[in-house]
């Protein structure tokens, strides 16, 4: 039902927009931070007591300090996707693996990124973005693992100490954790490339406000999304935004 | 043999007063990483536990945990060796060499089974039914599992009879494992080092003679005290980590002034040992103090991380000077390449689309 007007879909939650953007934030200040951490370097004047750095406000502690911040901060975020996911339907972005249609979907999705299907089918969220999310929520899910790791075992006794010292012990030594680390935070990297690209390149070749749905919640469709069931229903999406507009819009009589 | 002497009566043998047997128990105590409060019971155990029979095997390895072991200070070693445990067999140290020896292996793993203690050292090689390593005329591989069969506890001493060793580094020629992969079924503690420090060698021992079991263990196997805790977050260099001041090179300033070792390889904050807190030889020295960076010998597969003087180890591929970073970098690199290049051809798709429907809609009434 291609009538050429543009219908608008509210998907995804305000939970699910704080969670991203916290999470935008705290990734870029966990890169730079982790790569101070991995290969530190000193501005400033040294003197020969480890004093001397404090004053600078550069120093080792104070770096890894903010990325443990951080990494708190994004840990804790989840949070909010998780309450996202459970009170909004558009947050539930779960791929179905399990559904013939899925894997449809993502042919014609990865057909036309291959730059062989001039035009794919129009979807809310297509199925190989959710994949994608599924995917970079495991990586975070390793970072959080290995980071923890290392962090917990200043002190080996506590409760958290004994639970991760495990993680050392499968992953053959705490060595191959700081590896591990290193190359998962820059295949995140390599994720938030590819996706700022994507969301940039839907604007541009689809105008369905991609990048504004991260912000407002809400995207808009010339043809009925094929996945509308799935994450979004019709009157709920339109209802709720076209409320809150009106909402907003109302005079404020006296 | 002194095997059916308890420690208090050994003292006592020798004449030596209550004295000095409460002043060795508390030492013993301290040595052990128990708090003062247990010095009652080590006494206890003292006066009454008969000393521990020890069988000391040596496997796939270099004999440095021995030679570490004969430099410990506290207790000498010559005190645990003649004094404290009874050594019955050990390639090493044994006066007795040849066939009678051998002889005498069988006898006592017979006469004291279940009762003896064995300490290992060195890894096992299993390539070609064991051959790399003979000990008597026979492969390593079966004395051990003969060894094992009666021990009340294994003790591997040393990173090969923990882990495998610098002998099982890749490609791992001689297929040595680590003694635990060869005899199950017994409690078994590690002591991993390359050397382990003296002390804790004696101390692991002495805590078994004593209580009759093993110190508590972490998940990993080795004994809590003594490689519980990071040699980074014990180091004496710390500060100078905390505030962000690296020795860059091994003749620079830094490394003159004994700033932090991390930029030249240091393994400290992945390695678990005492180095930073017991140091070594009576708490002399430890490699950091030294001025070299820790290549973390204890850690299980030290041997395969390498550059030891860098932070990451170069990706094994042969002929590539690159680590985790640098891949990482030029990947994110190709990354962003292609999505310029993919932006770019959509871009000329799009259009094409356009010129293509524009006449269409041209040419509707
Ligand atoms: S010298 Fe090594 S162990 Fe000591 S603080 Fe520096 S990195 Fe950590």
């Amino acid at each position: 039902m291609s009538d050429g007007q543009l219908k608008a879909y509210y998907v995804y939650s305000p939970w699910l927009r704080i969670f991203h953007w916290l999470m935008v934030m705290s990734i870029v200040v966990l890169f730079f931070t982790g790569l101070y951490i991995g290969n530190p370097f000193f501005i400033g004047s040294q003197g020969l007591e480890p004093t001397y750095a404090f004053s600078e406000r550069l120093s080792m502690e104070t770096v890894r300090f903010i990325h443990f911040a951080a990494a708190f901060i994004l840990v804790c975020a989840f949070v909010l996707r998780v309450y996202g996911f459970v009170v909004n339907k558009g947050d539930r972005l779960l791929p179905r693996f399990w559904t013939k249609q899925h894997w449809a979907w993502t042919m014609d999705i990865m057909l036309h990124y291959m730059l062989l299907r001039a035009s794919h089918k129009p979807y809310l969220r297509n199925p190989l973005a959710r994949m994608s999310y599924l995917g970079v929520y495991f990586l975070i899910g390793i970072e959080a693992i290995t980071g923890f790791t290392m962090y917990v075992m200043v002190d080996p006794k506590s409760i958290w100490g004994q639970s991760f010292s495990l993680v050392n012990s499968l992953l053959i030594n705490e060595y191959y954790v700081h590896l591990i680390h290193h190359y998962v935070a820059w295949l995140i990297i390599i994720f938030a490339v590819v996706h700022i690209y994507m969301a940039v390149r839907a604007d541009f070749m689809e105008r369905e406000g991609e990048i504004s749905s991260m912000f407002s919640g809400v995207k808009f469709l010339a043809h009925q999304p094929v996945d509308l069931g799935e994450i979004a229903t019709e009157e709920d999406s339109l209802v709720r935004y076209w409320d809150n507009i009106a909402r907003d819009s109302r005079p404020h009589s006296g | 043999m002194q095997t059916n002497n308890s420690l208090w009566e050994l003292f006592q043998k020798r004449g030596l007063s209550r004295r000095s047997f409460l002043k060795t128990c508390a030492m013993i105590t301290g040595l052990l990483g128990l708090s003062p409060l247990k010095c009652t019971e080590v006494v206890a155990a003292a006066e009454e536990k008969n000393l521990p029979v020890v069988i000391w095997l040596h496997g796939h390895e270099c004999t440095g945990c021995d030679e570490s072991f004969l430099r410990s200070q506290t207790p000498l070693a010559s005190d645990v060796i003649l004094n404290m445990i009874s050594v019955e067999y050990d390639d090493c140290l044994s006066a007795a060499a040849g066939e009678p020896f051998e002889q005498h292996f069988k006898e006592i793993i017979e006469k004291y089974a279940g009762q003896y203690i064995l300490a290992v050292e060195g890894g096992v090689p299993l390539a070609e039914n064991g051959i790399y390593c003979m000990v008597g005329g026979r492969p390593f591989v079966t004395v051990l599992k003969e060894a094992a069969a009666g021990a009340a506890a294994i003790v591997e001493y040393g990173s090969c009879s923990a882990w495998g060793g610098i002998q099982s580094a890749k490609p791992n020629p001689t297929n040595t494992v680590a003694v635990s992969q060869i005899v199950g079924g017994t409690t078994i503690v590690k002591v991993p080092g390359c050397p382990p420090i003296p002390e804790v060698m004696t101390a692991v021992i002495m805590h078994f003679a004593l209580f009759g079991q093993l110190p508590p263990l972490d998940t990993s196997g080795r004994p809590k005290q003594f490689y519980g805790n990071r040699i980074h977050d014990t180091c004496y260099r710390r500060p100078f980590f905390d505030s962000g001041m690296f020795a860059e090179r091994f003749d620079d300033a830094g490394a003159k002034a004994g700033w932090c070792l991390y930029k030249v390889g240091c393994r400290g904050p992945a390695t678990y040992n005492s180095c930073g807190n017991m140091r070594w030889w009576n708490g002399l020295s430890y490699p950091i103090q030294s001025g070299h960076g820790c290549i973390g010998c204890s850690n299980n597969g030290f041997w395969d991380n390498d550059q030891f003087y860098e932070r990451l180890p170069n990706i094994p591929i042969s002929a590539t000077i690159a680590n985790a970073d640098t891949i990482g970098a030029v990947a994110t690199g190709v990354a962003v390449a292609g999505v310029v290049a993919h932006g770019a051809l959509s871009v000329v798709e799009k259009y094409k689309r356009q010129r293509q429907s524009k006449p269409e809609e041209e040419r509707r009434p």
